[in-house]
């Protein structure tokens, strides 16, 4: 009779997929942590995970850049991590430092008695070779393409990289999830075993469906407690189905729209990041366009109430975004101050020639995840205070960028539209503002302000002294506070639910660098 | 006969080509491609726009679409239905399995429907106007009127969330054993065996009737032959002709039924690698899984019309005539 009584009307919306309707009753309030004992060795984890089902293949289903769920550290590892505060944390590296004063040659130390899955020894070879496979002009990632110019072993335990540029911030990039260490092997041939120094390894898989992993008993660090890790994908209403008749233990990246009600059971728990993704609202700025004018874009910005957006569309679960790419976790960001100011926007718009208001051109979104569309409502609703209509479309995911952007290169001219934003080290989230030909920054460069934060970018890659390269990143977010080139409105924060029978399972803002080895169950 | 079997197979394959046409220009229209679904942010904050095309020539989709278009037709109409655009898989390993899978799946749905909906078809067709006669006709309306997604959710919340009865979700791989798919078959299975029994047994209930009020029935009935046999000998053989006319729409419904059910449940099957393959605008994959369900609703309407001529002889002595 337990069960009978636990069956509610949230049981039929959340099995119906009208999962949108409970978000409304979250207050964050369910946030809880496991607490500390001591992990028990043994067991299987089955959840819902971050998998790559884009590829059908079963000879990718194991290569780290289009494998299934590698973007976590299950399989591979990296030489860095970078860990849930956004520090850098030595994985196979155990140092690093730049050799050259302009931060283009950096040395790193290599990880000794660390053995791959099928037992060899790794070694500084296997490091060399990952790294050319990722620079190679037809196999490497686009990132590693243009900013790795070689690498070389220089001793037994040691490595150097040379830069195409400066690059203050490389140990960040040497954890992003592509950089896997694999066994030395023809370039073309590297990384379809499957076999990194991971925690675990792979066991059986069913190409874009659900990956068996089994414990790496070699594993060089803490753990894995687990014997076995399942993941399995899921979307819309599956996962929260699963999780309740008792399919699945966890669910990361989950829908905030979810999480009120699985938190509020008794055998579950929410492990919440500081932020995750955002988005950003991309303004064009072509001659004729509204947003030419600096005063129209910030009087945007300061009439969006974030903070409503945050609690009713997000549930609690979300972040305020401060007119950068830059996220909340991050301890670069400089939130906007003020968050918001009704009367001075409509003073902005005044000035700016619209003193009874302003309507907008239709903004444009696709629904990359289920909240945009509730985002997108409020933040409409709350800009008519300010006297700004903004009428809203939502547009199919399918050829959306595409759309989005179209005739760029000609005229520049593009769509007032949504762009999704991932979470990065801040050089790679400020960064995607310094690009001329990007579309992200509505176009704008040239400019002298654009030129001043190119400046600002440069100098910040030059500048090895974290501190100061913080106060450059700083005056960097102020500048784009101040001449707003895109407006950035919020983010959700990065969930995983579980069972509170299981420890030791962190949400990550970096949810690839969610980490697997230190978790355990009653 | 045997002009009228090619002059059906000629238009067999007419209709063929007519749905490979319409998928192909279905597919193109919507905006962008394979290569659009294929990057996510992260490429595209660090590709240029002459990356994206040089990766668009690589896969080939720079190409004129009636050059793609004759490529995989050409090829499809012997059995090969290409290769994926991204990975370059064989499509036909690819749906082999998922195939086998809903194969399995529809043939439970049929094991089940067609034999309950002819009991339930013939009772309530003989009993017609009774207490029975009404309930059951209402309760088949309504089966038939509810759509198959809410009748798996409601199963779902039922049965696995409430109740832990049975998996929300089916977890096993794409090629498991038919024992494995049996155990957990059973909620998507009775999603659109409801749908398609109370389907079934309407039109079965129809064709009863009609053949009970017949002049041939009547006549046996005069000619003094026991109810028994006038119902079972003469009556229902007849009265399966409405349901046989319905094959190709049961077939098509059926296949229909599987999309949303491999949906509503994550069962591996071809519905559901239909729906990925849209998501991820893979056309070929969408292509060969249209074509070979449409090859096979044409089959089945062939057995159909077979079955017709051996079960009706009106249609018999039509055809010789």
């Amino acid at each position: 009779m337990e069960r009978f009584r636990k069956f509610n009307r949230r049981d039929v919306l959340i099995g119906s997929g009208a999962i949108a309707l409970t978000a409304s009753t979250i207050d964050g309030s369910f946030i809880n942590h496991a607490a500390a004992a001591s992990p028990k060795q043994g067991g299987k984890l089955v959840y819902v995970g971050i998998m790559n089902s884009k590829h059908k293949s079963p000879e990718k289903a194991m290569h780290p850049y289009t494998g299934i769920e590698v973007r976590t550290n299950v399989t591979y590892d990296r030489l860095t991590w970078v860990d849930e505060d956004l520090g850098v944390q030595p994985q196979l590296a155990t140092g690093w430092r730049a050799v050259e004063e302009d931060q283009t040659v950096w040395e790193v130390d290599i990880r000794q008695g660390v053995k791959f899955h099928d037992g060899r020894d790794m070694t500084t070879n296997d490091v060399v070779a990952s790294y050319n496979m990722h620079r190679d002009p037809k196999l490497g990632t686009s990132f590693s393409k243009k900013l790795l110019e070689s690498v070389e072993k220089v001793g037994p335990d040691k490595i150097r990289f040379h830069l195409t540029s400066p690059n203050s911030e490389l140990p960040w990039w040497m954890a992003e999830y592509r950089q896997a260490i694999m066994p030395a092997d023809d370039l073309d041939k590297m990384g379809y075993s499957g076999n990194g120094t991971g925690p675990f390894k792979f066991a059986d898989i069913d190409v874009g469906r659900r990956v068996i992993y089994e414990a790496n008993e070699n594993y060089w660090d803490e753990g894995p407690y687990l014997e076995q890790l399942e993941v399995v994908t899921a979307s819309g209403a599956d996962p929260a189905n699963a999780y309740l008749s008792g399919q699945i233990d966890a669910i990361l990246q989950a829908d905030p729209a979810i999480v009120g009600y699985l938190g509020s059971r008794d055998d579950t728990e929410i492990s919440t990041a500081k932020s995750g993704d955002q988005i950003l609202m991309v303004l064009p700025k072509y001659e004729g366009s509204v947003f030419a004018d600096v005063r129209v874009r910030e009087a945007l910005s300061l009439a969006l109430d974030r903070e409503a957006i945050v609690r009713i569309a997000y549930g609690g679960y979300g972040w305020a975004s401060n007119d950068s790419h830059m996220h909340a976790a991050s301890p670069d960001f400089l939130p906007r101050k003020p968050l918001r100011d009704v009367a001075k926007a409509k003073k902005l718009l005044a000035e700016a020639g619209y003193p009874n208001g302003i309507e907008l051109p239709t903004f444009h979104y696709a629904p990359y995840t289920p909240e945009l569309g509730r985002v997108f409502q409020v933040a409409a609703e709350s800009v008519k205070e300010a006297g700004i209509t903004m009428p809203i479309e939502e547009h199919p995911l399918s050829g959306y960028r595409k759309w989005r952007v179209e005739d760029k290169e000609k005229t520049r001219k593009h769509r007032f539209a949504m762009g999704p934003v991932g979470s990065r080290n801040s050089a790679a989230n400020l960064y995607r503002m310094a690009r001329p030909t990007y579309n992200e920054s509505g176009y704008w460069h040239p400019s002298a302000e654009g030129d001043e934060y190119i400046a600002l970018y440069k100098k910040a890659m030059l500048t090895g002294d974290t501190a100061e390269r913080n106060a450059i990143y700083q005056e960097m977010q102020r500048l784009l506070q101040r001449e707003v080139p895109g407006v950035f409105l919020t983010g959700r924060k990065e969930l995983i639910v579980h069972r509170n029978t299981v420890h030791g399972l962190n949400s990550h803002a970096q949810y690839w660098n969610a980490t697997f080895n230190k978790v355990w169950r009653d | 006969m045997l002009m009228a079997l090619v002059r059906r197979l000629t238009l067999s394959f007419l209709i063929l080509f007519m749905v490979a046409v319409f998928v192909f220009v279905a597919t193109e229209v919507l905006p962008g491609d394979a290569i659009d679904v294929y990057l996510s942010a992260d490429d595209l904050a660090v590709m240029s726009d002459a990356d994206i095309e040089e990766m668009r020539q690589r896969f080939g989709l720079d190409r004129p679409a009636w050059v793609r278009f004759w490529e995989w037709f050409s090829g499809a109409i012997f059995g090969d239905l290409g290769k994926t655009l991204i990975d370059g898989n064989d499509i036909v390993d690819l749906i082999w399995h998922p195939l086998l899978n809903s194969v399995i799946l529809g043939a439970i749905i049929t094991a089940f429907t067609l034999p309950t909906a002819f009991i339930i078809g013939s009772i309530t067709g003989y009993k017609r106007g009774s207490r029975t006669d009404g309930a059951v006709s209402t309760l088949t309306l309504v089966g038939y009127s509810i759509p198959d997604f809410v009748i798996g959710n409601v199963l779902i919340i039922l049965f696995a969330v409430w109740l832990a009865f049975f998996p929300a979700v089916i977890l096993v791989f794409s090629n498991a054993s038919t024992s494995e798919l049996l155990a957990v078959s059973l909620l998507p299975a009775l999603t659109v065996i409801i749908g398609h029994v109370a389907h079934q047994s309407r039109l079965l209930r129809a064709g009863f009737i009609e053949t009970m009020n017949s002049e041939f029935v009547e006549r046996a009935r005069l000619s003094g032959l026991p109810e028994k046999w006038v119902v079972f000998r003469h009556a229902l053989p007849a009265s399966i002709i409405p349901m046989l006319n319905s094959l190709a729409l049961y077939i098509s419904g059926l296949l229909a039924g599987l999309v949303v059910v491999e949906r509503v449940f994550g069962y591996p099957g071809l519905g559901r690698e239909l729906i990925e393959a849209v998501a991820r605008r893979e056309v070929n994959v969408v292509q060969g899984i249209t074509f070979w369900s449409a090859s096979f609703i044409i089959f089945m309407n062939l057995l159909a019309d077979f079955a017709i001529i051996a079960l009706d002889p009106r249609v018999r002595s039509a055809k010789s005539a």
